[in-house]
């Protein structure tokens, strides 16, 4: 007990030492638990997110399986599989390839809420020229509701006779007038705009294209314009025309009444831009020839 | 040179505006280009058109060249005019091949063998369309030159555009001529009129943009790509009824321009429709009442009129039917029978 007297302040003061070492060492351990407890807690948290994750890819892999199973032989082990996205563009690129192939028949149709819709396109050896349309209604009776095609093209005549008894026949009679008249005028404007230099002034013509009057040369006749044609187009299905005058002036000699004969039979064959190319080559043809 | 003739190339060219004179003056061909370049076209219009008169005078001009002169103004300005359609219905089928040589020649023979007194000018154009003007007299005077008529007609089309004088007593003679010069059988004027005479062409030859229903035009929503990303703080709250809108009146008027018409007019006579105990007709009689749209662009401003929300879309077929039907003229009577409401007689 002496000692322990005679330690006394000495032991107070160790024992207050030892005390506060013991407090500092238990508020060290309290602080490492608590931190220890956050950082259990934040993985618990982190395990709870990575099972959500993980169960959301699992439903989207089954749905994808789900899919797959309804398609036939597309994937290839080693490729990834093809999103939904890709699958549909493929579809719509080949509705669009099949839409095309019937726009290129020449007439296609699409059904509209009240009845049909018919386009009529028209062309000419390989370039398209204009598109028309022919919106019809079903109810109460197949009838016209609008329509874009020309006013000159006998429209009512052919619906009068064929619309309601034979919607084929009757597309079919409108396609080929409106092939004819697109391919008369045709005609017309490349004469117009490739061989100006061999008419006289510009051609005259009316609306259908289906009289024809103009005075023109041969290349390198020199500066007159000798013959006149009149072309008349009496059937209004057909590009060629089915009369063609050519004359001359009366003063003309011989060699050019030949030629205007010739060219009228020309005329009646061919179409006409193709006429005036072979008149060029003929020419090119005789300077050529020693 | 006739002391009229001079005053009516005076007054003409005093109409065109002094930029164009020149080019017209050169599309009249008339006058030489030596003798157009002697001209002095910076001076005032009083003094151009002296000059004008002076050279016509040493050419000697006539009537008929000077009309020639007025046919390539309204050719140009043909909005000064007020337009009117006509059609013509003829029966049988045989194909047509129009000459226009006959027909002047049969309407010229028709009009001058009723009226000596008349000036008749025809002019073609690269559109198929023919130009006639003439100028009435009467078996006393001479053509009153500043009050002609105006045909324009495209051949083997049955609808003849007319912009009358304010002599109407010549219509009937009129189209009796051109029914018998384009072959047909009889004519009627149609319930449209507008000072475009384009537009009208567009209208009854249905060269405007329809809306059809094929796999080949874009649907709208491709074509309205506007920037979305353009503020996010803004938000549509009525996005789908705006895009309902849009789709609706796409539907309607498709797309590209809309023919020009100055006005549409509604004579209505139908039953004023009350509540009946307010008792304001007593007796039932139908309401008489004119309704009328003027706007410098009528059917553009009906197809902003659902998007600018003045409007519900779809606006009422009574207005959009005016392209279709080819008339901006309607009577609307009470109907009897089936359908409620009124409809429109023809």
């Amino acid at each position: 007990m002496e000692e322990g007297r005679a330690c006394t302040w000495e032991g107070v003061f160790t024992h207050l030492e030892r005390l506060e070492a013991q407090a500092h060492e238990a508020g060290r351990k309290q602080e490492e638990k608590e931190q220890q407890e956050e950082k259990l807690a934040r993985l618990k948290e982190r395990v709870e997110e990575l099972r959500t994750q993980r169960d959301k890819l699992q439903a989207k892999v089954d749905l994808q399986q789900k899919g797959q199973t309804g398609r036939k032989g597309i994937i290839e082990s080693g490729t990834t599989e093809p999103s939904a996205g890709a699958v549909l563009e493929w579809k719509i690129r080949r509705l669009q390839g099949m839409l095309q192939a019937f726009y290129l028949t020449g007439i296609s149709a699409k059904l509209t809420k009240r009845g049909v819709c018919f386009s009529i396109s028209t062309a000419y050896e390989g370039t398209y020229l204009d598109s028309y349309y022919l919106d019809l209604l079903i109810r109460p009776e197949v009838q016209i509701h609008h329509h874009s095609v020309p006013i000159f093209i006998p429209l009512e005549q052919i619906t009068k006779r064929y619309l309601k008894t034979d919607i084929r026949r009757c597309l079919s009679v409108l396609s080929d007038h409106l092939n004819a008249y697109a391919r008369r005028k045709y005609q017309a404007d490349q004469l117009q705009e490739h061989f100006s230099d061999q008419l006289e002034g510009t051609l005259q013509r009316n609306s259908l294209c289906n009289l024809l009057v103009f005075n023109y040369k041969v290349p390198g006749e020199g500066k007159t314009f000798p013959f006149n044609a009149r072309l008349i187009y009496r059937d209004l299905c057909c590009s060629l025309p089915t009369e063609a005058v050519v004359s001359c002036t009366e003063k003309a000699p011989e060699s050019l009444q030949e030629t205007a004969a010739a060219h009228s039979e020309l005329f009646r064959h061919l179409a006409l831009h193709k006429a005036f190319c072979s008149f060029s080559r003929a020419e090119e043809r005789e300077d050529g020839a020693p | 040179m006739d002391e009229t003739v001079a005053e009516y190339i005076r007054r003409t060219v005093l109409k065109i505006p002094r930029d164009e004179i020149k080019s017209m003056l050169q599309k009249w061909g008339f006058l030489s280009e030596a003798e157009l370049q002697t001209i002095n076209f910076h001076q005032i219009k009083d003094n151009i058109s002296q000059e004008v008169v002076q050279l016509c005078e040493e050419n000697s001009a006539d009537i008929k060249q000077a009309a020639v002169l007025d046919i390539i103004y309204n050719h140009i300005y043909p909005n000064k005019r007020m337009w009117s359609v006509y059609q013509m219905k003829k029966t049988g089928e045989e194909p047509e091949i129009f000459d226009f040589q006959s027909f002047k020649k049969k309407f010229k023979r028709r009009l001058l063998s009723a009226l000596e007194n008349v000036t008749i000018n025809f002019r073609e154009y690269e559109d198929n369309a023919i130009w006639i003007r003439i100028a009435w007299g009467t078996p006393y005077t001479k053509p009153n030159q500043y009050k002609p008529s105006y045909v324009v007609y495209h051949s083997q089309t049955p609808y003849v555009f007319i912009s009358a004088s304010v002599l109407k007593s010549n219509m009937p003679l009129l189209c009796q001529a051109l029914v018998i010069a384009s072959s047909y059988h009889d004519i009627q004027e149609m319930e449209l009129r507008s000072r475009s005479l384009n537009s009208l062409k567009d209208i009854v030859f249905k060269r405007y943009n329809q809306n059809f229903k094929t796999y080949c035009p874009r649907p709208p929503q491709e074509r309205n790509a506007e920037p979305e990303s353009a503020d996010l703080r803004i938000i549509h709250e009525n996005r789908s009824e705006k895009e309902r809108i849009e789709r609706v009146t796409w539907e309607i008027f498709g797309d590209g321009p809309q023919p020009q018409l100055e006005f549409a007019q509604y004579k209505l006579e139908t039953m004023f429709k009350s509540d009946p105990k307010m008792e304001v007709l007593d007796k039932k009689e139908p309401f008489r009442c004119l309704v009328k749209f003027s706007s410098p662009h009528l059917l553009e401003s009906l197809r902003s009129l659902a998007p600018a929300g003045l409007a519900d879309a779809p606006l009422s077929p009574l207005l959009t039917c005016i392209t279709q039907k080819a008339r901006n003229n309607f009577k609307i009577k009470e109907k009897r029978g089936f359908f409620p409401g009124s409809f429109v007689s023809p």
